[in-house]
Parts: structure tokens; sequence; C-alpha cells
């Protein structure tokens, strides 16, 4: 088979199978960049998913069902917000619970939606003059989610308040020195909420797009450690929006791959292939990158209190 | 108000006896019934395997007034022998049906300690006084699937997503390969392995990288619906699987594989109640039960062989047959599906010569593999295309 067709398929699939991976790990980027450490993105995910699977059955209006699924991960992420920020509770704990009780919670609701069929869902479309554009077409826009194209617009809007904007500055100046950023008139509390809401919202649209258009079904524990890969990818990303991007795409190409190339290499080694590379990246950044230079928050995981 | 605590502490001695009793005669009436415990390895709400089992379990109910049953759901296969141990010591159950080959060891175990209980173990191959295995086989079912599948390919690439590489998989695939080239010995069935019993995602992509791949029909062995909805988006026939799976795609979904495990168990069930079947006798007990017991059925949905949608296709669809002479694939599969519902079983998709892909010869003509062969096979028929780990050197 030619390479043209090889690469435009993998492509094609890593943007489908990435979408959900790129989202949770933006979210999860803004909420450290603000220095608070959330691992309850599995958690947030899945109620997003689960949420927004019931309101399509009973509205039979996927886009309602998007919207409700993010914002009851919002919701969730305020909890984590409240322990760790306003409480100061240890933050590892705090987000484990998180994920934990979101497990639990859809796995309980869950029961019974399993196999339920929903009338309309977010379906992919061929976006008719665009997919005639060589290479680019037929992988963007060739059957193809619209949640895709949303969030590659979120990544690239997203990295420009980062990085382009007064708000991306205090942000990060939250995330590197509260007490300065206090001192500035920066109001530490409330980017740290913000900032984790937003985490929650877009895990919550993750876990969405998993279950009303990626693949149409609710299924219990259906994340599969997608939120643990997002909180990896971020530091592979260096808490770079744009890197997230690569990083959530590359794992999608991974992801696809590993069925496509079993002609050739043992599945048992290609299906734990996607999860070696976070490990690798870790070690490279572990071993060769100082912490400074790469962008990571310096009071990540630390409680702010004024006058300490 | 000394008097009226008098007569408190009277009520509450008299309430207490009442309980005492209450409960005593409950457990008299219990007695009479027998109570069996069914342990999972999945959840119940899965489309396959477990959820297969949970229906023949009410039934089972349903049918015999004599009998109360309980269950555990999503089991890990490690922790069987603690689960055991609490139906028994604390719910009392008198039979333990375990319902994964890989319960195999711990219920082997907990046989031996517990000799006065029986046990019923699925899928697994060992026994002993008190513990009989059983189970439903769908290697028949994929076959007449296989020569349905050979007939609506236009590639001639028809894609398989499995399970584990494991004997019972790779009979299936293999069953389900030979009735591809019966009809069609120009196409091939690509295998894609997801290594879990249960992962829609994983499914999802193997399903979508086959359709890179160019292939136009899907069967696979996976326990969600996942796959069938993948092939309707693209419009492609596919194959459901343990579950009926019509309702996912009634314009697609050409048949599959259905099974029945309520006539094993009530047959099971009965012959223990009447004492039939006891503590001591049942280390020879193994039902390998197929078609002709009416344990597995071809179809979408119960009662319905063939999707409508494609009847005509098949009919049109006329082969030269070695054994049948000229004839459509639509006669094929009920002629064959008759043969093997027959008492005599006057056919078996595992009747030599077969060779495998190697161009080894592993049936020689004219006979038939045994249940130990099936159960054991390795090898990857002829026209099975990818990976297939643990296959025989040539």
């Amino acid at each position: 088979m030619d390479l043209e067709f090889w690469i435009v398929t993998t492509l094609n699939r890593a943007l489908a199978y990435g979408t959900p991976i790129l989202l949770a790990t933006l979210g999860e980027i803004y909420a450290e960049r603000s220095g608070v450490l959330n691992l309850g993105v599995e958690g947030m995910m899945i109620l997003g998913a689960f949420f927004a699977f019931c309101t399509t059955f009973f509205t039979a209006n996927p886009w309602l069902g998007v919207l409700i699924g993010a914002l009851v991960a919002g919701l969730a992420s305020l909890l984590h917000a409240f322990l760790s920020i306003t409480l100061r509770v240890n933050q590892i704990i705090s987000g484990l619970a998180l994920t934990m009780l979101g497990l639990g919670i859809s796995g309980t609701l869950g029961r019974g939606w399993e196999g339920k069929i929903l009338e309309s869902t977010i379906a992919s479309v061929e976006i008719d003059y665009l997919s005639k554009i060589p290479i680019l077409g037929p992988i963007l826009f060739t059957n193809q989610n619209s949640l895709v194209h949303l969030s590659i617009l979120i990544a690239f809007g997203l990295w420009f308040l980062l990085f382009k904007t007064r708000i991306g500055i205090s942000i990060r100046a939250v995330g590197e020195n509260p007490a300065a950023a206090d001192v500035m008139g920066i109001n530490v509390w409330k980017i740290r909420y913000l900032c984790v809401f937003l985490g929650g919202l877009l895990a919550g649209l993750a876990g969405s797009y998993l279950s009303v258009a990626y693949q149409p079904a609710w299924a219990s524990g259906m994340t599969a450690g997608m939120g643990w890969l997002a909180v990896a990818l971020t530091i592979f990303a260096f808490w770079n929006p744009l890197l997230g991007m690569v990083g959530a795409f590359l794992f999608g190409a991974l992801y696809h791959l590993s069925f496509r190339l079993q002609n050739w290499v043992a599945p048992e080694i290609l299906n734990s292939l996607p999860y070696l590379f976070p490990i690798v990246v870790l070690i490279i950044v572990a071993r060769f990158a100082s912490k400074k230079r790469i962008g990571a928050p310096a009071v990540l995981g630390q409680p702010y209190k004024r006058g300490e | 108000m000394f008097k009226n605590n008098y007569l408190k502490s009277w009520l509450v001695i008299f309430l207490c006896l009442v309980l005492v009793l209450g409960f005593f005669t409950l457990n008299c009436l219990a007695a009479e019934k027998v109570k069996a415990g069914f342990i999972y390895v999945g959840p119940i709400g899965d489309l396959g395997w477990s959820n297969a089992h949970e229906q023949a379990r009410l039934v089972l109910e349903k049918t015999y007034p004599w009998l109360e049953t309980v269950y555990v759901e999503a089991v890990p296969e490690g922790e069987v022998e603690g689960v055991i141990d609490r139906l028994i010591n604390q719910d009392n159950v008198d039979i333990v049906v375990t319902t994964s080959f890989g319960f195999m060891d711990g219920t082997l175990n907990a046989a031996l300690r517990y000799p006065a209980k029986i046990f019923f173990h699925c899928s697994g191959f060992k026994r002993a006084p008190n513990l009989a295995t059983y189970m439903a086989d769908f290697h028949q079912v994929y076959y007449l699937d296989g020569l349905i599948a050979g007939a609506l390919t236009k590639t001639n690439k028809i894609g398989y997503v499995g399970a584990f590489p494991i004997p019972e998989v790779k009979r299936h695939i293999d069953a389900f390969t030979l009735g591809v080239r019966r009809v069609n010995p120009k196409a091939e069935v690509n295998v894609r392995w997801i290594n879990a019993w249960y992962n829609p995602q994983a499914a999802k992509e193997a399903a979508e990288s086959l359709i890179s791949e160019k292939i136009d029909v899907l069967a696979f062995t996976e326990d969600s619906q996942t796959i069938v909805q993948v092939a309707d988006k693209y419009g492609l026939p596919s194959f459901g699987h343990y579950s009926p799976m019509y309702k996912y795609a009634p314009d697609h979904i050409a048949s599959g594989q259905l099974v029945h495990w309520e006539v094993i168990y009530l047959d099971f069930f009965a012959k223990v109640y009447a004492g039939f079947y006891n503590n001591k006798n049942l280390q020879n007990v193994d039902y390998w039960w197929l078609m002709k017991e009416k344990a597995v059925e071809l179809g979408a949905d119960f009662g319905m062989p063939i999707n409508s949608v494609y009847q005509e296709q098949l009919k049109n669809f006329v082969i030269e047959d070695s054994f049948f002479g000229k004839i459509s694939v639509f006669d094929l599969v009920a002629k064959l599906q008759k043969e093997m519902a027959d008492p005599e079983y006057t056919f078996s998709p595992f009747t030599g010569p077969i060779y495998d892909r190697q161009g080894k010869l592993r049936v020689p003509a004219g006979v038939r593999l045994s249940m130990e062969e099936l159960i054991t096979i390795e090898w990857a028929a002829e026209g099975v295309v990818g990976p297939w780990p643990g296959e025989p050197e040539k």
C-alpha cells in the first residue's frame, strides 16, 4: 500500500481517538499552570461521559448532552478546588478521591444504561468542499466529528490565552510565585478556582465526546485510563497547549497503529506501545530537562496561604 | 411508671420470641428449597458473556419454584475462592455456578474443600465428584456465519476482531473462515486482536483499522455492541455476538451467534433436584452442547437466522458446492443448519480434508475432529490472514 494512504488513514484516526485526550490534557495544563495538581481528571471525564449520555438519551439533543456533561464535570472539579485551594488539603489525595468518586458514582448510576441506544448523536461529517484539499482534506474533513475541529480550535485559543495575553501572564504568575502575584494585586484564589473549573469543563467535554460522538454508547469505566494519560501528557507537553496537541494526536496515532501493524509485530507488544511512550517521555524529561526551562509551575501542588 | 416499664419489658421479650420463632419457621421453609449462587466475571450490564448467563439465571429462577438464586458480578478471576466461601458460609448456597474459564482452579479447590456442595463450572476441563463442567459452543454457528460472510463480501476481505488468541476464539475464527472459503475460495479473513474480553474503545479502533484496510464485512468476539455500530456507520454487514444485537443496526447486521445457557441450566438443575446428580457422581459430567441441543442459535435476534435485508443477495449468490452441487448460499445455510441441529449430527464444520494456512493437512479426508481436539485447537485455517500467537510450527 502506498505511503500517502497510510499516513492519511492513520492521522485521520489519530485525530478521532486523540481528541478526548487532547481536551483533558488542555484542562490539566491550565489547572497545573495555576499551581493546582488535579489527579481527578479520570473521574471528571467519566462523570461527563455519563451525564452527557443520559441527557442525550432523554432530550435527543446531543449538544445539550455535551453542555450538561461538561457542566457536571466542572461542578465536580469545584469540589477539588474547594478542598485544595480553600481548605488547603493535600492535592494528590483530593484528586485521587475525585477520580474514585467519579468512577463510583458513574458506575452505580450507570447500571442498566449499558446497551441503550441514542436516537441522535453528534455524527461524523464529510465537509464536501474542504475534504477535496489534498492530504489535509481526507485527514481533517472526511468522516471526522465537528467536536474534533472544535477541540483543535480550543487548543490554539488556550495557547494564545496562556502566552499572549495579560490573563495568561496572571495565570502563570500564580503558578510560579503566588505571593508575588498576590502583592501585584492578582486574586490568586480566583485564578486558581477558574483554572480548575476550566479543567473540569474540558474533562467533561472530553468524556461527552466519548459517549455521544466517538462511540455513542455508555459503558462503565469507558474512559479506560484516558484521564491518567492526560496527566502524563501534561508533563510531556511541557505545560504548553500546542505541544499537548502533538502529544495527544501522537498517542492517537500509536493507538491506531497498534491494530494496524499487527500483521508484522506481535499484538501484545503493540498493545502496550502507546502506554510505553509516556513513560519513555517522562524519563527523558526527568533526565535532560531542568525544571525551569520546560515550564513546570514552581509551586505545583502547594497550597497558597497569604503571609507564609 | 414502674408498672409501665414492667409491661414494656414483657412486650420486648414477647416480640423477641416472635422474631426468633419467625426466623426459625422461615428457615424450615427455606430448607426445602435449593439455593444456587452464580459468579460472573464481568458486569451483568455488558451485552456479552455475563449478561447471557444472567438472562439464563432469570429464566431458571422463574421456571423452578423450588430454586432460589443469588449472584455476584464482576469478580476478578483470582478472587473466586473467597467469593465461593462467602456464598457457602453466609448465603448458604447448595450449588455454586462459576461462569468463567479463569475460575477453574479456584472452583476446583473450593470443590475439594466443600465436598457436600455441588459445583458447576463453565468452559473448563477440570472436574471432581462434586464438580461438573459445561459449555455451549459456537463453532457451528460461526461456520454458518462464515458462509453468509463469504457471499456478502465484494472486496474478498473480511475483518475479524478477536478478544484473546486462545483455543476457544481460534476455533471460532477457524470455523468462520472454513465457512467463508466454502462459498468463496478467494476471500480472506483479516484478524486483529485486542487482548481483552471487554474493551469497547479497542474494539472500535481495531474495526476502524480493518476498515482502513478495505475489509467490507465484520465479525468479532468481544462483549459489547461496538463493532456492530461501527459497521453500521460505514454501511457494512456485521455479525452480532452473544446477545441479540439486531436493534443496533437493523439495516446492516446480517446474522450472528446467540446462546441459550438456560437450556443447560434447566437440565442440570432438574437432575440435581431429582437426585440424579449429586455430590458423588459428577466426575464425568460435561455438557458440550451445540445446535442440536438448542444451546446455541444462528441469528441477529432470536428467531431471525438471516436479516431479511440480505436474504435476496444470498438467494442470488449461487455456488457450485462439492457436496450439494449448484445451490444458493441461502439454501446452503438452511440445509447445513438443519443437518447440525439433527439428532444424528450429520454434518460437522471440522470434517476433513482441512489444511492449515501453512499448507499442512490438519484433518484427514473423512475424519471429524473430536471435542478434545476442538477445545485444544491452535492452528489457523487456510484463508486466515494476520497475527496468530501460538501458531504451531510447520
